[in-house]
């Protein structure tokens, strides 16, 4: 039996007609066609599915549809701002870090977060924050040096804010 | 907890396409619009090596135009020709040359109407940066565009196919004697593990990969390649077990089959060997596979470094290893700290 469920994505009340049992990421997906979540093993192993859910990384896979309603929902699509990526997304193309691109938005959810939390990580910090997201092509090097390098820029960038207000 | 540290090598040589009289294709397709920019057709399919990103670059290299000038139309049956599977560490190796063909052949065509335009003998011409330049002075005499423009203004071929055969001989079928292989990649790895011998655990500290790659088309890719080829090794080195038990994977979810996370992957240092093959693009040759194969074999001689025990089966899990130091006590040939 389907139901009416609404959905706080990316700053906005999202309506979409789902199962109880379907779960966050099908009906990002497949309802609202928010693509960028992937979906690697459906069962909580490989991170590419991660999203924030009231602030915390969590792999949507394993979250049911109701327990999402009404809570704050943030995916890959809101990290760049009109057009322009976020400082993890350009550093991850700069420093090499997408090969074949799939755990590419789950690894930077859980990055964003970290950055959010940690402005200032250890790479022993950014690698124990990505470790829920599994990588077959890359080795994760480039990937915490690209984090690193994200971290310096957004640092340098609310130290320049600062200083203009 | 006791742990011990021990270092070793891994070396290895790996044919690189498919060998052995096997067909060994690569085809493409270049087209130049009106504009100057440049579509490339390739059959190579990219699943995170890199091959769309080598095609680009060979093109644009070969032609003389940017990069930025290129797109690249891959693996579509609809549109782009045959190129064989993205495996055997040959796409570089032979879609690279095919491609290189291609563009070759296109650039022939842009400089035949440009030295019909600027009534100069072709083989003083050459296209460096989009320019069509006089080679002695270096002058820019016209840009690729406008030649690009002259040739569909007057029917003219913008487009080029190119094809490249990489297919070898077959060894002696009596002796298996012979060469197997167009080229060979080399590579050699060090790395240093922890042993811990109460527990049986190992972990790789740290992993230096010196792997020949011709000549490095992209550095950031070739380095992705052997750092990511080196992770697998070390996943099989230490981690990776398929568990059949009647026919009945045991091993069925990523809970179970262990690959390595970004907390096992220890640094992971690149040097990588530059000795131009002649056959490949620009001297160029495959790097995955090679750089996969020599780190289980380093790992199995760090831990004999460590420890003064040789562990024959992979993946070296701590049970194994934590067995092997008893079965060593036993026989009285564990030397104790």
């Amino acid at each position: 039996m389907k139901q009416r469920y609404v959905l706080r994505v990316n700053g906005r009340d999202l309506e979409a007609e789902a199962g109880a049992h379907e779960s966050l990421l099908d009906v990002l997906r497949e309802r609202l066609r928010l693509t960028g979540s992937k979906k690697g093993c459906n069962e909580a192993e490989c991170g590419s599915c991660t999203v924030l859910l009231d602030g915390r990384p969590v792999v949507s896979c394993l979250v049911l549809v109701p327990d999402a309603a009404d809570r704050d929902v943030v995916t890959i699509e809101a990290l760049a701002e009109e057009g322009v990526p976020h400082p993890i997304q350009r550093q991850m193309v700069e420093q090499g870090g997408v090969q074949c691109g799939y755990c590419t938005p789950g690894m930077i959810m859980s990055a964003y977060a970290l950055l959010r939390d940690n402005p200032d990580p250890t790479d022993e910090e950014i690698r124990f924050a990505i470790s829920g997201n599994i990588c077959r092509c890359t080795g994760y090097g480039k990937i915490v040096k690209a984090v690193r390098a994200a971290a310096l820029e957004m640092k340098e960038q609310s130290g320049n804010g600062g200083a203009a207000s | 907890m006791a742990i011990r540290k021990g270092l070793g090598i891994g070396s290895m040589y790996y044919g690189i396409g498919y060998g052995f009289s096997r067909a060994d294709i690569g085809s493409a397709e270049i087209e130049m619009a009106e504009d100057g920019t440049t579509t490339v057709y390739s059959g190579a399919c990219d699943m995170g090596q890199g091959v769309m990103t080598v095609v680009t670059q060979v093109a644009a290299e070969e032609l003389g135009i940017e990069p930025d000038q290129i797109r690249v139309v891959a693996a579509d049956t609809g549109s782009t020709p045959d190129a064989g599977p993205t495996s055997g560490s040959r796409a570089t190796f032979v879609q690279g040359v095919a491609v290189q063909n291609a563009a070759a052949e296109l650039r022939e065509q842009i400089l035949d109407m440009a030295s019909r335009m600027l009534e100069c003998p072709k083989e003083n011409l050459a296209v460096r940066r989009g320019q069509v330049c006089e080679i002695e002075s270096g002058h820019e005499m016209v840009s690729v565009g406008k030649v690009a423009h002259q040739l569909h203004f007057h029917g003219r071929r913008a487009a080029a196919w190119g094809w490249h055969d990489n297919t070898t001989a077959d060894v002696d079928p009596e002796t298996s004697q012979g060469d197997a292989y167009a080229t060979y990649g080399w590579a050699t790895q060090l790395a240093e593990v922890e042993v811990d011998t109460e527990t049986g655990r190992v972990r790789l500290t740290k992993l230096v990969s010196a792997t020949d790659a011709g000549k490095a088309i992209n550095p950031v890719a070739v380095e992705g390649q052997i750092e990511g080829g080196a992770t697998m090794g070390l996943g099989y080195g230490l981690y990776e077990q398929h568990i059949l038990e009647g026919g009945i994977p045991r091993t069925n979810s990523l809970a179970f089959y262990l690959v390595p996370t970004a907390m096992d992957v220890p640094d992971i240092e690149c040097e990588i060997v530059e000795v131009p093959d002649p056959r490949g693009p620009f001297g160029a040759k495959g790097v995955a596979e090679p750089a996969t194969i020599p780190t289980t074999p380093a790992i199995l001689n760090a831990i004999h470094d460590a420890i003064g025990i040789r562990i024959t089966e992979t993946p070296i899990t701590p049970e194994r290893v934590f067995f092997a130091i008893q079965e060593a006590r036993i026989r009285g040939e564990f030397e104790e700290d």
